[in-house]
């Protein structure tokens, strides 16, 4: 009878050695350990074998049992951690397989970086502010120091909304100086982007519609400095780079002194298509808010000063994403929007 | 405006300052200068060269045969058809390789059969006047074999130009003599002296002049006799030329060359060709006409301020003179015209009629009445030095009630140092001012400036506008920068730019859908189309494209003029917009028409394919997005309903498949409002836009205005327990005749639960075999679940009975379970 465990044994252990699979490792269970399995039919015979054998063969075979049921928890454990180390090759891995209908929308480019000259900002203290689009002749012109016939209406090719002329498209964004002004008190700081309109044959470089930042401090003490210093700081944090401006005269009936400020060409070096080899680029115009705009908004010229800038965003978008053609963000042409 | 280096050179001395420092200072501290570039570059090319014999071309009789000396070895030999070209002259020669005007490179030729190797070249042909009926003779003394710029010290010259936009409010800067005033205030030179006094006159009544009207303030007419017209000196040729001036003859050349010195525009009539009772400054009259200088019929209107010759126009006032009393060769008695006009007057006419004259543009500044005098004293003095034989046979007439507009300003030094953040004492500010020939007092802390009067028109006027000429004498770029300091109140929180900007983020994320800004103005024919002309809209008068008048009241239309370009790309298109419209009906008392802020959205897509899924229609995931706007945005879920019967409709919603959003109101539960529309697109509209053929799909549109939302509540949110009791799914199919809605099912779900059902989910809708005609059959995972205990097989089957009876009651019967 030895011999028959001993022949069990090495039949059960030759057998998990070859298994390849959890079925393999159950058929041996089955065979050998299961109710109908060889170990089980020997041990059912044990009470018809000689007694003194007894003891000897039904302890072998329940130490075979223990064995076979070791030996299978093992290979077991060796199957699955090969399994898993087969799981790891990646000769079966494609990684430009698509995603079903891989579909995502965008934000518009304007609405990109206007976030974005909102954040820096609002990070220094400015509240945003909006505007009416169509607006009085009084918030976009006369409050400004534009009175009629004054000459820097035909430079703004106005779209009038009434024959009177009391109604326009807003042609800037500094009506909303006024706006702040009659409704906040000083000292405050505040930008308004929004869009405005010229009249103009739109092409590549030129739009009827288009969009502005302005903004607007008034406090007790502020000077030429502080609005070189504001604008820098702000350019700074856009670009991510020192970057150098200059102030030089510029006009602009609602500010005096007016100047318009270049920012040193972030692009080149040595002069570019950009800056048109100038290495400036022309950023915005500002000034120290005319003490007549003051006026208008109800806020006395000899107790507070202020400054006011405006600047182009489409152009910024441009520069930012290499844009070179202004229609496309009136255009709403989903291969172009989808880029971004 | 192009400005000439040497002509700068006449007013200031330049030694020292190159070109390009100059227009980099020039830009800092008064205008913008645009470009830099020499003049008349090609002349470098152009040599001196002396004509040694010439003689006839043996096979043509017009042709010469020339050998010309130009420095070198050995002379060359140039076949030229010029009939005054000679021996013994000295002449322009282009070379064999130099390229002249027009991109014309000179080459090796035959001319008819006899070698030429270069050009001897008329003044057209150098692009230094029109002559061309012969070739340019140069001076005597020019020196063989020298470039012909260097021979010619006129030739070498750059040419400024200078940006007319930073200039608008300067009318002083609008001649040479007061950008070199700049110039001698920057580089502290002097501003050359210049004798502008008129010479004595005979003492003989001036030409009698008559103002009719304020628009004229000055008008200076002076008669000058024994005048020789004919070429003007080449100095005089080549500064014009410099500033893109093409010579005509002495006298245009002339009244040219004075306004652009100084800045003020003037004219010569032919005197013979007026009327002897004089001139008369006037307003036109309606069906007046004229022929101005460009040989163009002009009409004329009551707005215009003419110069007549008795009742005659012979001058539209500031903007260009009649052809009927211009000059020509053989003038000998000249009237000089000096005036003074309203800049306004001008600025219209000039609009008015097209015609934006140098002399127009000038005007349109509001120049310095003093200098009409000045400027009459200068040409007859330039005048005099080139025919000192012509005299003025009578005294000038100086008519006109203009005043002078200089003005003195009290200046704080306080103020100036507040202002520009420097700490420029006041001395140091009077030297700046002084600078630009402004009179300066000192009296303590106050300056008193006498501001002269060309920059007194309208430039400066009031302390501030000092402060900017100290600040850009002194220099901007010396300012140092400063840092705000200071309290500022923290920023409130503004709801309506939370609101875009997290509608713009989720829209653009998960939903996919694509932010576009389109145009606020729309089109007639796309109005037209949508049926939506009757508006009312705010519309613009002077519109850039015609047809395109209409501001627009919704942003829908807008969006759709979109869909069917975009669709010929992409099968799928979602776009939104945030932004305003206008309705003239809701003007406040000033005028300003009232303002909605809205998103748009719209979704067009293929018909789904008939396998598809009842729940892949567009209208009801369009639906999903809105319901998860408003309760990302904290609104909660909407209540659906459709409008009510008679309820008007923008015209491009589909009246029956359409549904509003309600909320609650805002501080009043009682109220409710209802900031969204969801519908299909109008039927009627999917060919009109393009829709249709290949392009043919489902289209939903959806409106959410931004102003009804933020009179909404947010009803808050608090968090549920996660449920401690298992649930119970049971699975219901219920055939239900078709006009009863899927809503109305959920209703009796949940009212058969008994407040037990937590999710009612539609799987299954059918229709066809089995369920029989006008009829339904739709299937739900229903969850039941409570939070008290764990529920039964009982539970599900009180459930399910109830459900049985509501379902009988709305015509309906429980298929199976
Ligand atoms: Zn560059």
């Amino acid at each position: 009878m030895e011999e028959r465990l001993n022949q069990l044994r090495a039949s059960a252990m030759e057998r998990l050695a070859a298994a390849t699979s959890p079925e393999d490792l159950r058929a041996v269970d089955r065979d050998f350990v299961g109710k109908q399995g060889s170990l089980s039919e020997l041990l059912a015979s044990v009470p018809s074998l000689d007694p003194k054998d007894r003891p000897i063969v039904g302890k072998g075979a329940n130490l075979l049992k223990r064995d076979i049921l070791a030996e299978i928890d093992k290979r077991k454990g060796e199957l699955e951690a090969a399994e898993i180390d087969a799981q790891r090759s990646g000769s079966d891995f494609d990684g430009t397989l698509p995603a079903a209908a891989a579909t995502r929308g965008s934000l518009h480019p304007l609405t990109l970086v206007r976030r974005e000259v909102e954040s820096i900002f609002v990070s220094m203290g400015y509240e945003v502010l909006d505007g009416p689009e169509v607006e009085l002749d009084y918030y976009n012109f006369q409050a400004l120091n534009i009175p009629a016939d004054h000459p820097a209406r035909e430079m703004q090719d106005t779209f009038y909304c009434d024959r009177e002329g009391k109604l326009v498209m807003r042609t800037q964004t500094s009506p909303v100086q006024i706006r702040a002004m009659e409704r906040l008190k000083p000292p405050f700081r505040v930008i308004c982007p929004g869009r405005v309109f010229r009249n103009e044959e739109p092409d590549a470089t030129h739009e009827h519609t288009f969009h502005q930042v302005e903004g607007l401090v008034v406090g007790e003490d502020i000077t030429v400095g502080h609005l070189s210093g504001v604008l820098k700081g702000f350019l700074r944090q856009l670009f991510q780079k020192d970057i150098e401006v200059r102030l030089r005269p510029g006009y602009f009936p609602f500010v005096e002194p007016g100047f318009e400020l270049d920012v040193r060409c972030p692009f080149c070096t040595e002069g570019c298509r950009t800056c048109k080899n100038t290495r400036w680029i022309e950023f915005c115009g500002c000034g120290i808010v005319h003490p007549k705009v003051l006026s208008a908004g109800g806020i006395d010229p000899e107790s507070w000063t202020g400054f006011a800038f405006g600047f182009g965003l489409d152009r910024l978008v441009m520069l930012r994403y290499g844009i070179d053609d202004l229609r496309h963000f009136m255009g709403g042409d989903l291969r172009f929007l989808e880029q971004f | 405006m192009l400005i000439s280096y040497n002509w700068l050179q006449r007013h200031v001395d330049l030694t020292g300052i190159d070109p390009e420092q100059l227009g980099l200072d020039l830009t800092l501290s008064t205008a913008e200068v645009e470009g830099i570039e020499p003049f008349a570059a090609h002349m470098a090319e152009v040599t001196v060269g002396f004509v040694k014999s010439r003689e006839p071309h043996p096979d043509a009789d017009k042709l010469g045969v020339c050998t010309v000396d130009i420095g070198g070895d050995e002379d060359l030999q140039i076949v030229c058809g010029a009939p005054n070209v000679a021996a013994g002259q000295k002449v322009a020669v282009a070379t064999v390789g130099a390229r002249l005007p027009g991109d014309f490179k000179i080459k090796k030729s035959k001319i008819r059969g006899v070698a030429s190797v270069g050009m001897i070249c008329s003044v057209r042909e150098l692009d230094l006047g029109d002559e061309h009926d012969g070739i340019w003779v140069l001076p005597e003394d020019a020196q063989v074999g020298q470039p012909v710029s260097e021979a010619l010290s006129g030739l070498t010259d750059w040419i400024i130009e200078i940006d007319n936009k930073s200039i608008t409010h300067r009318p002083d800067l609008w001649g040479h003599r007061g950008i070199a005033r700049e110039l001698a205030a920057i580089y502290g030179r002097e501003l050359k002296p210049l004798d502008l006094s008129l010479p004595q006159t005979a003492s003989a009544a001036g030409v009698p002049v008559g103002i009719q009207d304020g628009a004229c303030s000055r008008y200076i007419a002076l008669a000058i006799d024994g005048v020789q017209n004919g070429s003007s000196p080449d100095w005089m040729r080549h500064l014009l030329l410099a500033v893109g001036q093409r010579p005509i003859d002495l006298l245009v050349d002339l009244s040219n060359f004075v306004m652009l010195d100084l800045g003020q525009p003037n004219h010569l009539f032919d005197r013979k060709s007026l009327d002897a009772s004089g001139i008369q400054v006037r307003m036109g009259r309606a069906g007046e006409v004229m022929q101005t200088l460009d040989e163009e019929e002009r009409k004329l209107g009551t707005s215009d301020l003419l110069i007549c010759s008795g009742d005659k126009p012979v001058a539209i006032a500031g903007v260009m003179g009649g052809a009927g009393s211009k000059v020509g060769n053989d003038t000998s008695e000249l009237l000089l015209e000096v005036a003074a006009f309203d800049a306004v007057t001008i600025r219209r006419t000039a609009s008015r009629i097209g015609l934006r004259t140098d002399a127009s543009t000038r005007f349109e500044k509001s120049l310095d009445p003093n200098m009409p005098l000045q400027a009459a004293g200068h040409l007859v003095r330039l005048l005099q030095e080139l025919q000192p034989n012509i005299h003025l046979p009578s005294v000038p007439t100086d008519a006109g009630d203009w005043t002078d507009p200089a003005m003195t300003i009290e200046l704080r030094g306080s103020r100036v140092r507040r202002l520009l953040g420097v700490d420029l004492d006041n001395d140091a500010i009077a030297k700046l001012l002084a600078s630009i020939d402004f009179g300066v007092g000192l009296n303590g802390d106050n300056l008193s400036v006498r501001v002269p009067s060309n920059r007194a028109t309208k430039d400066i006027a009031i302390e501030q506008d000092l402060i900017e000429e100290v600040g850009r004498l002194y220099r901007y770029d010396n300012i140092p920068e400063r840092r705000l300091t200071g309290e500022i109140a923290p920023t409130p929180f503004d709801e309506r730019q939370d609101l875009v900007r997290r509608m713009q983020d989720r829209l653009s994320g998960g939903a996919a859908f694509h932010e576009v800004l389109s145009y606020s103005f729309v089109a007639d024919s796309l109005l037209a189309k949508l049926g939506a002309q009757a508006g009312p809209y705010v519309t613009l008068v002077n519109p850039v494209v015609d047809g395109e008048v209409s501001v627009r009241r919704s942003l829908i239309p807008g969006l759709l003029g979109l869909l069917e370009k975009n669709r010929r790309h992409h099968t799928d298109v979602r776009l939104f917009e945030i932004g305003k419209g206008y309705l003239p009906e809701n003007s406040d008392e000033r005028g300003l028409p009232g303002e909605v802020h809205e998103l748009a959205l719209v979704w067009t897509r293929p018909e789904p394919g008939k396998k598809a899924r009842f729940d892949e229609a567009l209208f009801p995931q369009m639906q999903a997005v809105l319901d998860d706007l408003c309760i990302q945005l904290g609104f909660g879920q909407p209540c659906w309903a459709r409008p009510e019967d008679g309820q008007a409709l923008d015209p491009w919603f589909h009246p029956g498949h359409c549904l509003q959003g309600h909320f609650v109101a805002r501080g009043n539960p009682k109220d409710s409002r209802a900031p969204l529309t969801i519908g299909k697109l109008e039927p009627g509209l999917h060919k009109p836009l393009g829709l249709s053929q290949e392009l043919a799909g489902e289209a939903i549109l959806a409106r959410v205005s931004l102003d009804g939302l933020l009179e909404s509540a947010k009803p808050g949110f608090r968090y549920q327990a996660i449920p401690r009791f298992p649930g119970n799914k049971v699975d219901v199919a219920l055939a239900m005749p078709s006009a009863v809605p899927a809503g109305s099912l959920v209703e009796a779900i949940e009212k058969a639960g008994k407040g037990l059902v937590k999710s009612a989910e539609l799987f299954d809708h059918y229709t066809g075999p089995g369920i029989g005609e006008g009829r339904k059959s739709l299937a739900y995972h229903v969850l039941l679940q409570s939070d008290s205990k764990t529920l039964t097989d009982k539970d599900a089957a009180k459930f399910i009975s109830r459900l049985e009876r509501l379902a009988g009651e709305l015509g309906g019967e429980l298929r199976s379970e």
